[in-house]
């Protein structure tokens, strides 16, 4: 029968394409211009949002039809790197085998025979188009019913057969057969302009070094610097433009000063894995934001850390919080995660005390927090306020335990009733730091002339770098940004020698989530470990 | 053997089957697994289809040839196997009595919402329902499967059926209550579909319970467990299969007295 077979489907093939024409009327390619910086086409990476998104560049529709009777979906609901993967090599699930797209593999002179027997003569540019539209292979088979038939504009199908001829051979921008380009970003004016300083000196170095080390998998890398602007607007035009031409691979201890509602959306719009952003507020909601990886918890997940520990002291056990705090967004979103905390940890409902910056009416806070009998207040905006509230709690002989999310030696002006009741978190600290880990570290501070000042953002910067070529040789020599994430994602207690152990997870994208928590001896004046690293889920 | 774990009506179920068996064959005791098989074949030979093994495209109600290569026509089960590779699960539907509600354990899930559950007793109890196996990071057949479900709730909810959608994570270490309700958000899902998650020890247990356990995720079947838990009939069925041919098992099951 395997004789008789092909040619017994070469009338078919023409019957399919006469019942094509119907369906959709094709013409043939659109223009082919080389851009200069990108290996791809104009239509081939038009071609490839289709195939990897499901949507036009042109905006124009894309719909998916599953079936007969069909669904419609949109496309983006079942883009082609859906079931054939960004490769094209096809992945297959629950005993579907989608098929491999490689354009050598189509176009065997001699056909194809695919494992569940269906065969088919070479496949054309056409034979594409119909097998895309109408569901045809060009035998005239129809395919398997997953495969959905996808009505788009002529432009966009011309696109994306463009892109199909080369899906799996394009590499993700920055990245060459020699070269990895990476890139860094952060103030040059303002307060944060030294740290911004610090941290991308440490990057600069850090990749400097594994260059003259040989490296990874014959690589060398490049770093590349964004100066953030003043105005969110314009930072956000000026990374998007960067991001958009500047072929980067991926971005490393980028310090975020303020702008991180505006980078993180269009970070994950471009896709560029960001490995380290220097924030005291990591983005913790779902959606989760799969490109940015943090390294330490911010403020959110050290107050979660703060309720875990009250939870395991007997002292604090029973008490009622209170939670007190400037008004503002990111504030109401830690005081959800507070109560969440509270309720899992069997606290009752936290009371919530909030006020406009600059207006702190300490003695008012004070007598209403001792009236509601509340001897856990936890202050999520340190500064003079809390110093003001401790003055007042004195007068009014009310000595409840005080939990401050970050702090600095301001807090030894408190007074000294409040000795080791005032509770400080940190999202790191001396002890993690491995003999090794601070070898290598000072090995490169002293041969790059790294800055003396701003030691954690130096760290984070190197710990990041550390990360992200960890998960890089991870991936190996065949590296995507997709492969990249995944790596990422597999990272489980790795040590970066300056860090807690850093573990990430598809639904986890904080390294090191919790917080040590310190005592302040107002006495000695000098912080007291009240608990050891105090994890958090 | 299972009687003891036997829910009350499932029981009266099996000896009302048993009583069936006896009295159609006059046989003794003994050799009722003969004669419960051969009623079997008989209620499913009406529902026979032949395809050809090369091309499972083509099917027919009669015994012949393919039209394509000219093999031998095999006779088939009424849910056509349109994947590449043959599921057996799927291919037994008429091996039906092989599942009860009482293999239905009532384990603590957590649905799309966040809520705590009682798999069996909040979900299955007295309803008419049909159960899929997802994971909200399955790109390949996840869509099709759950659009296809989306199409077949659509239909039902015209026709005024009331079957009960539930689609089981078979990847609960990852998907959280929020992943599902993201997914469910994507596919359109209504009222009446529950997406059920759990601690993975909980939902390894009931995925072994409903026979649909896996090595690796990426393994999972795209077979749908209908069953009417009133009158404790259960059947299974090609999730990738049509709307139609699906709404039809899930109104027969509905119907089933």
């Amino acid at each position: 029968m395997n004789k008789k077979n092909p040619v017994a489907k070469w009338p078919l093939l023409f019957t399919g394409f006469g019942l094509v024409m119907v369906c959709f009327s094709l013409s043939r390619f659109g223009s082919m211009v080389v851009t200069a910086q990108n290996s791809l086409t104009t239509s081939e990476s038009r071609g490839k949002q289709i195939y990897t998104q499901g949507t036009s560049p042109s905006g124009k529709d894309v719909f998916a039809y599953l079936g007969d009777p069909s669904l419609e979906l949109p496309g983006s609901a079942m883009p082609c790197a859906n079931c054939h993967g960004l490769d094209g090599h096809g992945k297959p699930e629950g005993g579907v085998s989608p098929t491999n797209l490689a354009w050598e593999v189509l176009t065997k002179p001699y056909g194809v025979t695919h494992p569940n027997g269906r065969s088919h003569p070479p496949y054309t540019e056409r034979a594409l188009e119909l097998a895309i539209t109408c569901g045809t292979d060009p035998g005239g088979n129809k395919l398997l019913n997953v495969m959905p038939r996808y009505a788009l504009s002529v432009q966009d199908l011309a696109d994306l057969v463009a892109y199909l001829k080369v899906v799996g051979k394009d590499l993700d921008p920055g990245i060459s057969e020699r070269n990895i380009v990476l890139g860094t970003a952060g103030p040059t004016k303002g307060r944060l302009a030294d740290i911004s300083q610090a941290s991308r000196a440490v990057t600069a170095a850090f990749f400097d070094e594994l260059n003259s080390q040989g490296g990874i998998y014959d690589r060398r890398f490049e770093v590349k610097f964004l100066e953030t602007a003043e105005t969110p607007a314009a930072t956000r035009a000026a990374m998007d433009r960067w991001l958009k031409d500047g072929e980067i691979f991926a971005l490393s201890g980028v310090v975020m000063a303020g702008f991180e509602k505006d980078l993180l959306p269009l970070i994950a719009n471009r896709e560029v894995p960001l490995i380290g952003p220097l924030t005291l507020y990591p983005e913790t909601g779902t959606p989760l934001n799969r490109q940015v990886f943090y390294l330490l918890s911010g403020v959110e997940g050290q107050a979660r850390a703060f309720v875990e520990f009250a939870a395991s002291k007997a002292e604090l056990k029973n008490q009622s919080i209170a939670v007190v705090f400037t008004q503002g967004e990111s504030s109401s979103k830690l005081l959800q995660a507070i109560s969440e905390e509270n309720k899992r940890a069997g606290f009752g409902k936290p009371r919530a005390f909030d006020y406009l910056a600059g207006q702190f009416d300490a003695a008012s806070t004070a007598r209403q927090l001792k009236t509601a009998n509340s001897n856990l207040v936890f202050f999520l905006s340190g500064g003079k306020d809390v110093l003001s509230f401790l003055a007042e709690a004195v007068k009014i002989d009310w000595y409840p335990s005080i939990f401050i999310v970050g702090a600095s030696s301001e807090i030894f002006g408190a007074p000294l009733a409040f000795s080791e009741k005032i509770f400080l978190s940190f999202p790191t600290s001396p002890a993690d730091q491995s003999p090794e880990g601070v070898r290598e570290f000072s090995a490169l501070a002293e041969k790059y002339k790294l800055p003396k000042e701003h030691l954690a953002a130096q760290l984070s910067a190197f710990s990041s770098a550390k990360i992200l070529t960890e998960a890089i040789r991870r991936v190996g020599k065949d590296l995507s940004r997709e492969k990249l994430i995944q790596a990422l994602e597999g990272l489980y207690e790795y040590q970066t020698g300056l860090t807690p152990a850093i573990t990430y997870g598809p639904n986890r994208h904080i390294g090191a989530m919790g917080a040590y928590i310190i005592k302040v001896d107002l006495k000695e004046k000098q912080f007291v470990p009240a608990a050891g690293w105090i994890s958090v889920n | 053997m299972v009687g003891s774990t036997l829910r009350e009506k499932s029981m009266k179920g099996l000896s009302i089957v048993l009583a069936w068996g006896l009295m159609c064959a006059w046989a003794p005791v003994g050799s009722l697994p003969s004669t419960l098989a051969q009623s079997r074949q008989k209620a499913a030979r009406k529902d026979l289809r032949y395809s050809c093994p090369m091309h499972p495209d083509v099917i027919s109600s009669k015994r012949g040839k393919c039209p394509r290569c000219g093999m031998t026509l095999r006779t088939v089960s009424r849910a056509p196997i349109s994947g590449p590779t043959p599921i057996p699960a799927i291919r037994d539907t008429e091996d039906s009595l092989s599942f009860s509600s009482s293999q239905i354990p009532d384990s603590k899930v957590l649905d799309q919402n966040g809520k705590s559950l009682n798999f069996y007793s909040d979900l299955i109890k007295g309803k008419t329902v049909a159960i899929n196996f997802i994971f909200t990071t399955c790109t390949t057949i996840c869509p099709p499967l759950t659009a296809t479900f989306r199409r077949v709730q659509q239909e039902l909810g015209r026709t005024g059926q009331n079957v009960q959608l539930i689609s089981v994570s078979v990847d609960s270490s990852v998907d959280t209550p929020e992943r599902l309700r993201d997914f469910a958000a994507k596919f359109n899902a209504g009222p009446g579909w529950t997406f059920v998650t759990g601690e993975k020890a909980e939902i390894d247990r009931l995925l072994r319970a409903l026979g649909v356990a896996v090595a690796n995720k990426n393994d999972h079947t795209p077979m749908i467990l209908i069953g009417n838990d009133v009158s404790g009939f259960w059947t299974r069925s090609y999730g990738l299969s049509s709307p139609a041919t699906l709404i039809k098992t899930m109104t027969d099951v509905a119907s089933h007295k």
